[in-house]
């Protein structure tokens, strides 16, 4: 491999758009998480679980745009392949997003007798657009392939992206809020992590055996050294926080955040392994980065914004959750 | 049916909604910042109340704004992956552009000006204000240079099949762009002066005669009255323009079958497409040549040039007209309420009443003015490059038509949530009037009811 820019640029992207989808799973993960959580809870604890997201989601979902629109202006040819393969679940979770945005806003106002409509609304809207994208990655995982087992492994990672969204909502939860409500995420966390264990276990497993190209990846000597981190830490950090679940919250609310960046930890360590089993692949067994790639001097003139803009934005992204940061509960129009 | 027609049609929608939030955001975010300034320097509340009104229809229409958005950056895939196949070296770095300098920084900072009144320094706030209304033009400003490079491309060499970047200050400042972002930045200024304008008369014929009232009143009428002349003038230097680069699109703006000279201008007729001639027709005479080459026996183009290779000239030709004549009528409304409010110092009833429904004027003279020109760029999606039906994705027509029938419902239910939330806002602060909690002491959750009646 010769490291020229014609070489570089599309593995420079390739990074940037696996760093946007990290940070988007995570952000978003937990307001859609919570979107999920919502059924489970009361009408004044709705409003407090909306005032802990509702100055942060349109953020959240910015890095999907950047995500998407990464794939779309760095590697045309596979934002083509891959979304017309998955024509249907883009098409649910887009319209999940859409109905679990603007309740954001209607059900607060909309007059007040409609406001339950509003918060079912989100609710489904937030589990559809999480199924739809664990779905996604399930068939993504599988080579975009068709048929019924495709579709059901589908399925399954599904169930368990959505579950691992809801244990980074009541993670979320956990930092964010306070008293009963807060009692009651521990509890959700507990439950959904078991979820998470499954699911994360269940596509670690499916991955290799589903491809040999994988299983060769990971199986073999000296690699297999070297990855072994990866699931060991991601085991270790599981049963720590497990049994965290058991001890939170802590004396005066100390290190709230903790299982929230636990979770966050465990889903980038995930997500090192799923880059490792596709590298240097875009669309699995399909197109490389390299093949899907948009012309050197179109990714140059992009990464320059890049360089100086991406630093910049997550500066004042921070600044905005310093600006909410403490406990949820009133937040207010002025 | 087929593909390509669904996939039009269901893009179509798509960008459709999409773009009735945007134009109202763009603009919007500016006239708060007004609002803003307003208050610190004269301290007067009510122009704090006005915010705090204009803020909520703010944040709603950024959120059907985003949440649109998100579904047209996956539709470029879904439904035309061979516009990024053919164009992506070109149109990738616009749109990366516009996501990275302007759709977070509105993301980031709506948090502050929404909810960080008390939480920031009064000045962080106005900044959070002037931020996100400059993220609302400078997104204008790349997607309307794409959008422009679509019409007119420029500053690009084609290798193989595919466009390749060649000189990017040509691409982005392409011969069509600053008409259309000039056009479409006032006509977003127009769409929401004429929105406060209706709310707000609204809030009058409710009785409402409250400071706050009056100020957004003002505000939107005499916006409108100072715009709609500038974007007179404005709107036929673009066309001007598209005659000089898209001529077939000029002449089935304006019906007009021959190229030759003292063509008259048609004001009303059902065009032909097969017997290539228009039905009931009425016109004026020369007029055509008048306006669009200044001169009373100029040559103007006709659609004979262009045998095979025009667009349809029924929506453009209506489209244009609808756009114009709701453009004549937003003259008269603006200034008559102008003249009211500053000879009179009031507003007649019915004028009021006429202002309500304008309120939703600039979305049809907008949504108009786009179908003509994006008609009127057909059968290309890229003019001289590539073709609308060679875009066209493998999907199956099926899928298109059930995930359009969902769009269109799902479009069709939030339009009038929204319109009702809309309505139901200015109701309720007509009734507040100024009694409405003052800044800084008002401590009802967001996630409380706007309205607890």
């Amino acid at each position: 491999m010769t490291f020229d820019w014609p070489t570089l640029l599309p593995l420079i992207f390739a990074g940037l758009m696996g760093l946007a989808i990290l940070i988007y799973v995570v952000l978003d993960g937990f307001d859609l998480g919570i979107g999920i959580l919502f059924n489970f809870a009361d009408d004044a604890e709705k409003d407090t679980m909306i005032a802990a997201i509702g100055p942060f989601w349109d953020a959240n979902e910015t890095w999907l745009v950047l995500a998407v629109g990464l794939l779309l202006v760095a590697f045309p040819l596979a934002h083509g392949v891959i979304l017309t393969a998955l024509y249907l679940p883009t098409f649910l979770l887009l319209v999940g997003l859409i109905l679990r945005g603007v309740a954001f806003d209607f059900r607060a106002k909309v007059p007040a007798g409609r406001k339950h409509r509003w918060n079912r609304i989100f609710f489904a809207g937030s589990l559809i657009a999480s199924l739809a994208q664990g779905y996604m990655l399930g068939v993504y995982v599988l080579g975009l392939e068709t048929g019924l087992a495709a579709m059901a492994f589908g399925a399954l990672v599904a169930l368990c992206l959505a579950a691992s969204y809801a244990a980074m909502g009541a993670a979320w939860l956990i930092y964010k809020t306070e008293g009963a409500l807060q009692k009651k995420a521990v509890r959700w966390l507990r439950s959904t992590l078991v979820l998470t264990v499954l699911g994360m276990a269940a596509i670690s497993l499916a991955t290799p055996f589903a491809s040999t190209r994988i299983f060769d990846k990971w199986f073999v000597w000296p690699q297999m050294l070297y990855l072994s981190p990866l699931p060991i830490l991601s085991a270790l950090l599981f049963i720590w926080l497990w049994r965290q679940t058991f001890h939170l919250p802590k004396e005066n609310d100390r290190h709230s955040i903790i299982p929230f960046l636990t979770l966050a930890a465990i889903f980038a360590l995930g997500f090192a392994g799923l880059a490792w089993s596709f590298y240097p692949f875009v669309v699995p067994d399909q197109l490389t980065i390299w093949q899907a790639a948009a012309a050197p001097e179109s990714l140059a003139i992009i990464l320059v914004g890049t360089v100086f803009v991406l630093p910049i934005i997550i500066a004042y992204s921070f600044y905005s959750y310093r600006v909410f940061g403490g406990k949820a509960g009133d937040l207010t129009y002025d | 049916m087929d593909p390509l027609i669904l996939s039009r049609i269901q893009f179509g929608a798509n960008i459709s909604f999409h773009i009735l939030f945007p134009t109202i955001t763009i603009a919007l975010g500016w006239v708060l910042l007004f609002f803003k300034l307003r208050y610190n320097a004269t301290g007067d509340t009510a122009w704090m109340r006005a915010y705090f009104t204009w803020v909520k229809v703010f944040a709603l229409s950024f959120a059907l704004g985003v949440v649109t958005g998100v579904t047209m950056s996956f539709q470029f895939g879904t439904n035309w992956p061979g516009y990024m196949e053919t164009v992506g070296n070109i149109a990738g770095p616009l749109l990366a552009y516009e996501i990275l300098t302007a759709f977070f920084l509105e993301a980031a900072f709506l948090g502050i000006m929404l909810f960080g009144f008390r939480r920031v320094p009064n000045r962080i706030h106005t900044l959070a204000t002037v931020l996100v209304a400059g993220g609302t033009t400078v997104s204008a400003f790349w997607i309307i240079a794409l959008n422009s490079w679509m019409q007119t491309p420029a500053g690009f060499e084609m290798r193989d099949g595919v466009a390749h970047a060649v000189d990017w200050w040509a691409i982005v400042f392409n011969p069509s762009m600053p008409y259309r972002l000039t056009h479409m930045l006032i006509a977003s200024g127009l769409t929401v002066s004429f929105l406060i304008a209706g709310f707000s008369a609204l809030r009058y014929l409710a009785g409402d005669r409250s400071d706050s009232m009056w100020k957004a009143l003002r505000t939107g009428v005499f916006l409108a009255a100072v715009l709609i002349p500038v974007q007179i003038f404005v709107g036929d230097q673009h066309g001007l323009n598209t005659l000089e680069h898209q001529p077939a699109k000029v002449a089935a703006m304006e019906a007009n079958w021959h190229t030759g000279s003292n063509i008259p201008l048609v004001l009303f007729a059902i065009p032909d497409e097969k017997a290539k001639e228009n039905r009931f027709e009425i016109t004026v005479p020369n007029g055509a040549s008048l306006i669009l080459t200044h001169s009373i026996d100029g040559v103007v183009p006709g659609l004979d040039q262009f045998e095979g290779n025009h667009p349809p000239v029924f929506p453009v030709f209506w489209g244009f007209r609808i756009m114009v004549g709701t453009g004549l009528l937003m003259l008269a409304v603006s200034w008559s309420a102008a003249y009211f409010l500053r000879r009179r110092r009031s507003l007649p009833k019915p004028l009021a009443l006429l202002m309500v429904p304008m309120a939703l004027s600039g979305w049809v003279a907008t949504l108009a003015g786009w179908y003509t020109t994006e008609i009127g760029r057909q059968p290309w999606l890229v003019s001289g490059i590539l073709k609308t039906a060679d875009a066209v994705g493998p999907v199956a027509g099926s899928h298109v038509a059930l995930t359009l029938a969902v769009y269109l419902i799902l479009y069709a239910a939030l339009l009038v949530t929204y319109l009702g939330v809309l309505v139901h806002l200015a109701l309720k602060a007509a009734k507040d009037g100024d009694t409405s909690p003052l800044p800084g002491v008002l401590n009802a959750p967001l996630s409380q009811p706007a309205a607890g009646e």
